[in-house]
């Protein structure tokens, strides 16, 4: 017990130049995910929520439709979503390896997720404001753009924060099937060498990313509410 | 102006047909400011929305102007809203915006350039008294200044009509009337045609010119608002006037006063316009030799008249009574016998 201690605190194994790479791979799969799967759920939430507000024809399809593809994308675990996915991942971006492979895996798995938290922020605001600008005679794309993605902003970043943080568990996920980034290090180097440093070393830059994602969200989603 | 014709709205749930809106027909002239009142649920709320085509109507027509709502595109009704704006109770402004962007935004909607949406924009800010104010955020304004950029905010196209919805009932009593005396102020400047919608009687008195009682979804009285005030005919009607002007004490006093006086008549002089400035106690007093007890009294002024009631105690004989409401008469004081 002491022993395994002593050696998980020896930081003997640690290269300092591979840290740097896992972290950085993990950066990049987190950001980029994080990204599309803004602009894909705040779309997706969009539909949603635009296709529940008010009664017509063509809106109860619409909704029925948005809402069963993303929750079946939600219910499916990740590490199954990444298997499933692969030979689709191969088609488009050449690979399942590394970064770029884990790539399409981490969105789709995150975007429905973040769908539905744009949805709860759409519902948040004030239905009194949007009538009030439809009063004025907006149109849709306008009231997108001028009333629901303003006056929704501070939930959506709450919302962005709290993804990106899943996300950064999705890719230590991935890692362990070849993505590389963090997970990868811990498990390829620190599991399979028998090396726990660098486990341990791995899981504390993961926790200073979390902790640095939550700090920004915050303080973001707090600069921009005027209410 | 405005012409509401046979117009009936029910809206239809899965369980239920409610209908909000029964066989209501009105015309509203240009320059008028025309009360809707009612209780909750009265369909006051529904009829307003159907006048800038927020809800459309089951059956009938709404004309505004030369255009019939319910027959304008999509294309059409969003220009027509731009020239019948609207103010609401809980002011509806967007908190991501400042106070001159949210006056700003129904001009970016019209496609107005940005130095044209500026200088506008400035001129409401000082039309509502807001200047040094223009770059707060909502949330840091009283409920009145919330209101003045709800209207800064309706006027900036430059409407025909401002429909108002409930537009003073979050705010206090001292605000209510400031908000009111905006109103009336920007329909004189403007000559816009006013329709507003209100459960506070005080609101209709103040400013309108004439109003609709609603009840049930139905228009159950139209009239001058002094009228109203007068001679109101529907019981919902009389019940908004006396809670107005606190009636129920004055009859509980009388009950009271009887008891004092076993042997005096009790009067009730209303009085409306010129009357209500005749000094018509003195009068009484110097031409029949009474001795008069006054029990209660109130004047109420609407935007352009004043009108009020009377209580008086005398001991009187029968004869010198009908020569007193003769007298009273040729005043336009309105005599009646409280039994």
């Amino acid at each position: 017990m002491i022993e395994a201690l002593k050696e998980m605190f020896s930081f003997e194994h640690v290269k300092l130049d591979a840290v740097w790479q896992a972290t950085y791979e993990t950066l990049i799969m987190t950001s980029v995910a994080t990204v599309f799967a803004f602009v894909i759920g705040v779309i997706l939430g969009l539909i949603l929520f635009l296709s529940s507000r008010k009664k017509g024809r063509t809106n109860g399809p619409v909704y029925g439709a948005t809402s069963f593809v993303v929750n079946l994308f939600r219910a499916i675990p990740f590490i199954i979503l990444i298997i499933l996915l692969m030979p689709f991942t191969k088609v488009l971006m050449g690979t399942i390896m590394g970064v770029w492979g884990a790539m399409p895996a981490l969105i789709i798995g995150s975007a429905p997720f973040y769908a539905r938290l744009a949805e709860i922020a759409l519902k948040e605001i004030d239905k009194g404001v949007i009538e009030a600008a439809e009063s004025m005679g907006i149109r849709t794309l306008e009231l997108i753009y001028k009333v629901l993605i303003p006056e929704s902003l501070p939930a959506l970043v709450s919302g962005i924060t709290v993804t990106a943080i899943m996300l950064v568990g999705s890719t230590a996920i991935a890692g362990v099937i070849g993505a590389g980034g963090l997970g990868s290090l811990a498990y390829m180097v620190g599991f399979t060498r028998n090396q726990p440093d660098v486990t341990l070393v791995a899981t504390i830059v993961i926790l200073i990313i979390v902790f640095a994602i939550q700090i920004i969200g915050d303080s973001v989603a707090k600069a921009i509410d005027k209410r | 102006m405005i012409d509401i014709l046979k117009v009936s709205k029910i809206f239809e749930t899965k369980s239920q047909k409610i209908e909000a809106v029964k066989d209501v027909s009105l015309t509203i002239d240009k320059g008028e400011i025309f009360g809707i009142i009612g209780y909750s649920g009265a369909g006051k709320s529904t009829l307003i929305r159907l006048l800038n085509g927020l809800e459309l109507p089951t059956s009938g027509e709404i004309i505004i102007g030369d255009d019939s709502i319910g027959a304008l595109s999509k294309k059409e009704l969003r220009k027509k809203r731009q020239k019948v704006s609207m103010i609401f109770q809980h002011f509806n402004l967007l908190w991501s915006r400042t106070v001159k962007e949210n006056i700003m935004m129904p001009l970016e909607i019209a496609g107005l350039k940005k130095e044209e949406r500026e200088k506008r924009a400035d001129e409401l800010i000082d039309l509502v008294g807001l200047r040094g104010r223009e770059h707060n955020y909502p949330s840091e304004l009283s409920g009145g200044q919330k209101q003045r950029v709800g209207i800064a905010r309706a006027l900036s196209n430059r409407p025909e009509v401002l429909l108002c919805d409930e537009a003073t009932s979050a705010l206090d009593p001292e605000t209510t009337e400031e908000v009111l005396n905006l109103l009336l102020e920007i329909r004189e400047t403007l000559g816009l045609t006013i329709v507003l919608i209100t459960h506070e009687m005080e609101v209709i008195r103040k400013i309108c010119d004439r109003a609709a009682v609603m009840e049930d979804g139905r228009v159950v009285e139209v009239a001058p608002v002094l009228k109203l005030f007068q001679n109101p005919e529907h019981g919902v009607t009389k019940r908004f006037v006396r809670d107005d002007i606190d009636d129920e004490d004055t009859e509980l006093q009388i009950e009271s006063i009887k008891k004092t006086f076993p042997n005096a008549t009790i009067l009730k002089l209303g009085f409306v316009g010129t009357g209500a400035r005749a000094p018509i106690v003195s009068m009484l007093v110097k031409k029949f030799d009474l001795d008069i007890n006054i029990l209660s009294g109130n004047i109420k002024n609407t935007n352009e008249e004043s009108y009020g009631h009377l209580y008086i105690a005398v001991n009187i004989t029968e004869e010198l009574l009908y020569a007193v409401i003769d007298e009273l008469s040729k005043e336009n004081v309105k005599v009646e016998v409280a039994q």
